[in-house]
């Protein structure tokens, strides 16, 4: 291990002549919230990138609504053409506030100094459509080629695709960027009508999706595509969501799905429409869950709703579970999926369990707690040195 | 949140780790660690995921402030001995910068020279960036960022999804008071005169 006088690393720092400053920032703090504000509802849960080296993924701070910030999420600008009527910036809207734009090097001074500082892990850039959304994006392509290219920016990258991308400013943004990312919004093309009357579900959304899973190597866009929906702004049930949700998984190929539960803005043309439950959001996760990482059938899924295909307020793996588990398990014998469908035993305490028990028998509830797994849920479905718990907990609905 | 290879490393790092435990865990495989139900080792787990949580928060929470053009330095008080572990990170994070931090009794100075960490243990940190300020012929304080931080901070909370439950689970005031942050306003509260 290298130790050194601190003269000698002064000096060395010295000639290499870094400058720890980065280029300067002046920017006005209203443009710098309204601009934030814009992506308020955009989730970013993870800015984990599987490039070499790998980037972690770190939550520099939480805000007092317990979601991560962890990269300067922020619109390119708030002027947009579009008339969704859900959303604050649209052209529909009738209490639009003040437009503001960045330039491109604004933008790359607030994320070189707030990263250097360790504030965030990297730059999240969306943006309203502009008067023209070609340019707009060609100004967002123009941000990350700076910080790249003349920066030799190593910090995390998401882009939003505007709805009217070509495919060479898309192919663009995934040579520079970690993720990008296109969003649904609705859940269906008819969902979209109700939602926006600019934004053509197929051609806008869909096309643009295809686009990039087909220009995708390995070379580009090492964390993949995603994409986000607002539930419940058009009365649509959790199972066309589901249904969409698979789709996106199995024919996009997206990385994830991010929910965002829709509440009501003044002056949009959605202002009266019911603000959904945070639950209800919670819920759509754990289907989600279930379905990405548990990798449970479709078809094991589709017991979580209920006869109006929603999904109620309970964990959807204790539903499934009450439909499908008919026997207690017993976790020194059951394979790897029946242990899975388990309340309260995850992926990782499943494959534990199977390598504990290939070297002892696995008696006691303590053992199993001590492996990860939450007894209190899991015990009414296991059978342990051949009894079982059996409670009325489970019965109940 | 998996055992990592190099777990020894972590453990040596633990607070209250002594040589004999040590020891002991030289003799235990990642794989077996992460499955054991023996008491011992459920304790060696135990201490790694403390060591392996307090690098991730530091990681996470600790901001840096530039001094001159060639110094980022921040404040670091962290329970475990971590410190180089955390120093390196930033090192590796800003290269042909150093990195100094540290508070009123230790300090570390990282800085990575062509993908080489040189490393430096100090005294107190007001001496070794006193060291630095005196090396470098400068005392000119870099701009700070934390008033954009705070603008941007502030614009992404949403008030109808109001959780402050969640937000304190995630920034446990211990990790933030040992990254010189403080809960109320998550703003970074350190200043030279700190040190």
């Amino acid at each position: 291990m290298p130790m050194v006088t601190l003269e000698k690393i002064a000096r060395l720092a010295q000639e290499s002549r870094f400058d720890s400053l980065g280029p300067a920032v002046d920017v006005d703090p209203e443009k710098l919230s309204s601009l934030g504000e814009g992506t308020r509802y955009d989730v970013c849960a993870s800015t984990h990138s599987p490039r070499n080296p790998n980037l972690p993924g770190i939550c520099h701070s939480f805000s007092h609504d317990g979601r991560c910030v962890s990269l300067f999420k922020t619109l390119y600008t708030n002027y947009c053409s579009h008339q969704c009527n859900y959303c604050t910036n649209a052209a529909n809207c009738s209490r639009r506030t003040a437009t503001f734009s960045y330039t491109p090097q604004e933008l790359v001074g607030i994320t070189l100094s707030m990263y250097r500082a360790n504030y965030i892990e990297g730059l999240f850039l969306s943006s309203g459509s502009g008067r023209n959304e070609d340019h707009i994006m060609e100004r967002m392509l123009e941000t990350a080629r700076m910080l790249r290219q003349k920066h030799e920016f190593q910090g995390y990258i998401h882009l939003k695709v505007l709805p009217g991308a070509s495919r060479s400013h898309i192919q663009e943004a995934m040579e520079l960027a970690d993720r990008v990312s296109i969003n649904l919004e609705a859940a269906s093309a008819s969902h979209m009508s109700e939602m926006s009357s600019t934004k053509n579900y197929e051609s806008d959304i869909l096309q643009r999706q295809r686009y990039i899973r087909d220009l995708a190597t390995s070379e580009n866009l090492p964390a993949g595509q995603t994409t986000q929906l607002v539930v419940g702004a058009s009365n649509e049930c959790d199972e066309e969501i589901f249904k969409r949700v698979l789709y996106e998984y199995k024919e996009i190929g997206v990385r994830r799905v991010y929910y965002s539960a829709f509440s009501p803005q003044d002056g949009t043309p959605f202002q009266n429409n019911v603000p959904q439950p945070k639950w209800r959001e919670v819920r759509l996760y754990q289907m989600d869950w279930l379905f990405r990482v548990y990798h449970l059938h479709p078809q094991e899924i589709w017991h979580a709703f209920d006869e109006n295909g929603l999904l109620p307020n309970a964990d959807p793996k204790m539903t499934i579970a009450r439909e499908l588990v008919d026997l207690p398990v017993d976790p020194n014998t059951a394979p790897y999926r029946e242990l899975l469908m388990v309340p309260g035993i995850g992926p990782r305490s499943a494959k534990r369990i199977i390598a504990l028990r290939k070297r002892q028998a696995i008696s006691r509830k303590a053992d199993l707690a001590s492996l990860g797994v939450r007894i209190k849920r899991a015990a009414p479905f296991l059978k342990i040195g051949g009894w079982r718990d059996a409670t009325l907990q489970m019965w109940s609905a | 949140m998996r055992i990592p290879d190099d777990f020894l490393h972590y453990l040596s790092a633990h607070e209250d780790c002594s040589e004999r435990l040590l020891f002991r865990a030289k003799d235990i495989s990642a794989e077996e660690l992460d499955v054991s139900i023996d008491a011992e080792a459920k304790r060696i787990r135990k201490m790694v995921r403390q060591v392996q949580t307090e690098v991730h928060r530091m990681e996470a929470f600790v901001r840096l402030r530039p001094l001159g053009p060639c110094v980022l330095y921040g404040y670091l008080k962290p329970r475990h001995r971590i410190g180089e572990i955390i120093c390196d990170f930033f090192a590796r994070r800003n290269p042909q910068t150093i990195v100094v931090l540290g508070n009123g009794h230790e300090s570390w100075i990282s800085f990575n020279y062509g993908g080489e960490i040189l490393r430096k243990r100090g005294a107190k940190m007001a001496e070794t960036l006193e060291q630095l300020k005196s090396s470098f012929n400068c005392s000119e304080e870099g701009r700070d960022v934390k008033d954009i931080w705070q603008a941007y901070y502030d614009s992404q909370y949403s008030p109808c999804h109001k959780s402050a439950k969640s937000s304190h689970k995630r920034m446990p005031r211990r990790d933030q008071k040992a990254a010189g942050l403080r809960m109320v306003q998550n703003k970074s509260i350190v200043t030279l005169d700190d040190f």
